[in-house]
């Protein structure tokens, strides 16, 4: 089966290097203002953005988003 | 003559084919011939009334440290189990410098629910190198170990403490790739990464700083060589574990590899989540993907203390705090603490319906023997209190030493779980054997899937369950000439009594060095478990000879990238 014929799952994207919240919105939400692509960022990705506070104090914190998250760049599809 | 045969069983014989009368013998570690065999043999076993089929194979255990002390891995192999597979979820014992020993503690104590002081008693730290904690665990192995080799130790291996904190360069991600050369030349079976997993200091373990691009290399290595990547993903989400599916496939069909994920839990609220996983799953196959749910057999039941840290209360951060870093004296004047108590009563209340329902299981002292199988709700209508405070009081009545189960929490909507094991593209396994040992058992989970999955639900023949833990668990992992009852193959078999197999109530037993204990099940219904053509258990004789081997091999032989 060619990947054109994969059913429709929610979009998300593996971090690049250097990825933060703010990159993220403006590289794939840019029809939005930044700070509406951010809050619809973080809202569908609760996962990352309630993990903030931890990763915070981590070594290397400050970016919330580890390398190998998976970031959610729509809402949950209808199902 | 024969080294031995097995006369007057039934053969199963791991292919799915329909069960036939027959002779089994053995010469040396293999099966030399099926039928009726009339020659003389130096060890027989009556196996009339019993089935003879290939060994079991655990896909998913952490007997990774147990290996040290106790090469049965015990008591996996009085189940039937010939086969384990360690060293899952980016957690292996090796390769791993000295100076991140009590790191690599630190993360099995924490994810894992491994004791530190079976650590410090048990395990003489007397290697480094992958090869070396092989040649280790290979003396007095008496069950095959098909070993994982850990995406955290390797980061650790080449990257010291900035494994735990970024990103891996070039130059290391192509240090990491020659680590994982060395690792699979030396036996391993693959490579385990997690996405979920938190270390001793509750921080993300070193795979999770991995990006994608050191993930792709490492599996461009696994490619080399055939071998399987595991990951375990997060499983608490559907979205997220599709999400982490199609990542798998993608480095499966570009590197040519089989992966699995595990666990896959099916209850009646997530039946939804569970099918659109399965659709993907189904879909990423017919592409040429291989990316393989592992499943576990039994439901989810928990025991805990606050002895240790359960968990059960990581998502309740003021009980987690108190009993992941206070000592026994602190948690206690906490429980006894009343402003302390009341945020833990409050906090507790978001799980209401959950702390009636627990079972006290064990007491020391003699004044709580009476409670022993009562619930909580029953305790504390006795006490005139509530569920949650006769928990905290019997904890310091006790002085922590109380136990508690939590039963059918999860994974036990019978129906659903005996579809999803049945499905051809589920690997049934997810044991998670020789962890969380003082939470659960994590043994008999085969017995568990014949009595319940096949005999009383008749959720699929007893062919097909035997299949499915022994030649599809081979073929999807790679293990060579184990799996099926076939001349030629390697003596791995298990010989019990269809009828009566099962795993044994759940039970703790202090056989864990430093003192220590851990939840376990015997075996019932099975006779006799042959390891490399030795008789490794006998239900009359117990634990007898060691020939176990580390799989797929030393030398691991190279495919076609």
């Amino acid at each position: 089966m060619p990947v054109d014929n994969l059913s429709r799952v929610r979009k998300s994207i593996l971090p690049t290097e250097g990825d933060t919240w703010s990159i993220v919105a403006k590289r794939e939400l840019p029809e939005l203002s930044l700070d509406e692509a951010l809050a619809k960022l973080q809202s569908w990705n609760l996962h990352v953005f309630m993990r903030a506070a931890g990763a915070m104090a981590a070594p290397g914190g400050g970016n919330p988003i580890l390398p190998s998250d998976v970031v959610f760049i729509e809402p949950p599809l209808a199902t | 003559m024969y080294d031995l045969v097995i006369r007057n069983g039934k053969v199963v014989d791991g292919s799915g084919a329909p069960a036939y009368s027959a002779d089994v013998a053995v010469n040396g570690n293999r099966i030399v011939k099926i039928g009726k065999i009339t020659e003389a043999a130096r060890s027989e076993v009556d196996a009339a009334g019993k089935v003879v089929t290939p060994g079991f194979i655990d896909p998913h255990t952490h007997f990774d440290a147990q290996l040290l002390w106790d090469g049965c891995a015990k008591p996996a192999l009085s189940h039937g189990v010939t086969t384990i597979v360690s060293g899952n979820c980016s957690l292996s014992l090796a390769p791993l410098k000295a100076k991140h020993r009590m790191k690599l503690v630190g993360m099995f104590n924490q994810i894992e629910e491994m004791p530190l002081k079976a650590f410090k008693e048990g395990v003489v730290w007397d290697w480094e190198t992958f090869s070396d904690y092989i040649t280790r665990i290979r003396k007095g192995l008496a069950i095959n170990v098909a070993p994982l080799v850990g995406h955290s130790v390797i980061r650790l291996w080449v990257m010291n403490d900035a494994a735990m904190e970024r990103t891996a360069t070039d130059a290391e991600i192509a240090e990491m790739q020659g680590v994982l050369r060395e690792c699979l030349d030396a036996g391993a079976v693959g490579l385990s990464t997690s996405y979920v997993d938190m270390d001793e200091r509750l921080q993300p373990v070193p795979s999770r700083y991995a990006d994608a691009r050191e993930v792709d290399a490492l599996a461009s290595v696994l490619g080399e060589y055939g071998r399987v990547l595991q990951i375990v993903p997060e499983f608490y989400d559907a979205d997220l574990t599709i999400a982490r599916l199609d990542q798998l496939a993608e480095l499966s069909l570009k590197h040519n590899i089989p992966t699995t994920f595990s666990p896959l839990f099916v209850n009646a609220d997530n039946l939804d989540a569970v099918a659109r996983v399965m659709k993907r799953v189904d879909e990423q196959f017919d592409r040429g993907a291989r990316v393989w749910p592992q499943v576990q057999t039994r439901p989810i039941d928990i025991s805990f203390s606050f002895a240790v840290p359960s968990l059960l209360f990581m998502r309740m951060p003021t009980w987690y705090r108190i009993i992941r870093f206070g000592t026994p004296a602190e948690i206690m004047a906490a429980f006894s603490d009343p402003d302390n108590r009341s945020k833990l009563l409050q906090e507790a209340s978001a799980l209401g319906p959950l702390w009636p329902t627990l079972i006290f299981r064990h007491a020391n002292t003699a004044a709580n023997q009476k409670y022993i199988g009562q619930t909580l709700e029953q305790i504390a209508k006795a006490r005139g209190t509530t569920p949650v405070e006769v928990m905290i009081d019997l904890s310091l009545e006790e002085e922590l030493d109380a136990h508690f189960l939590s039963s059918g929490m999860g994974h036990n909507n019978d129906k659903a779980v005996g579809d999803l094991l049945s499905h051809p593209r589920v690997h049934i396994g997810a044991s998670d054997g020789g962890a969380h040992i003082l939470s659960f058992s994590t043994y008999g989970d085969t017995g568990y899937l014949f009595s319940h999955f096949v005999r009383d639900l008749e959720a699929m023949s007893l062919e097909s369950a035997v299949k499915k833990i022994t030649s599809d668990t081979a073929a999807i992992w790679g293990i060579p000439q184990r799996g099926l009852l076939q001349e030629g193959y390697v003596a791995d078999i298990a010989v019990f009594d269809a009828a009566t197999i099962e795993r044994g109530e759940e039970k703790f037993v202090n056989d864990v060095p430093g003192d220590g204990y851990r939840y376990v099940r015997d075996s019932h219904g099975v006779d006799t478990v042959i390891v490399g053509g030795g008789v490794a258990w006998t239900a009359k004789d117990g634990y007898k000879d060691a020939c176990g081997e580390v799989l797929p091999g030393a030398v691991a032989e190279k495919v076609a990238a």
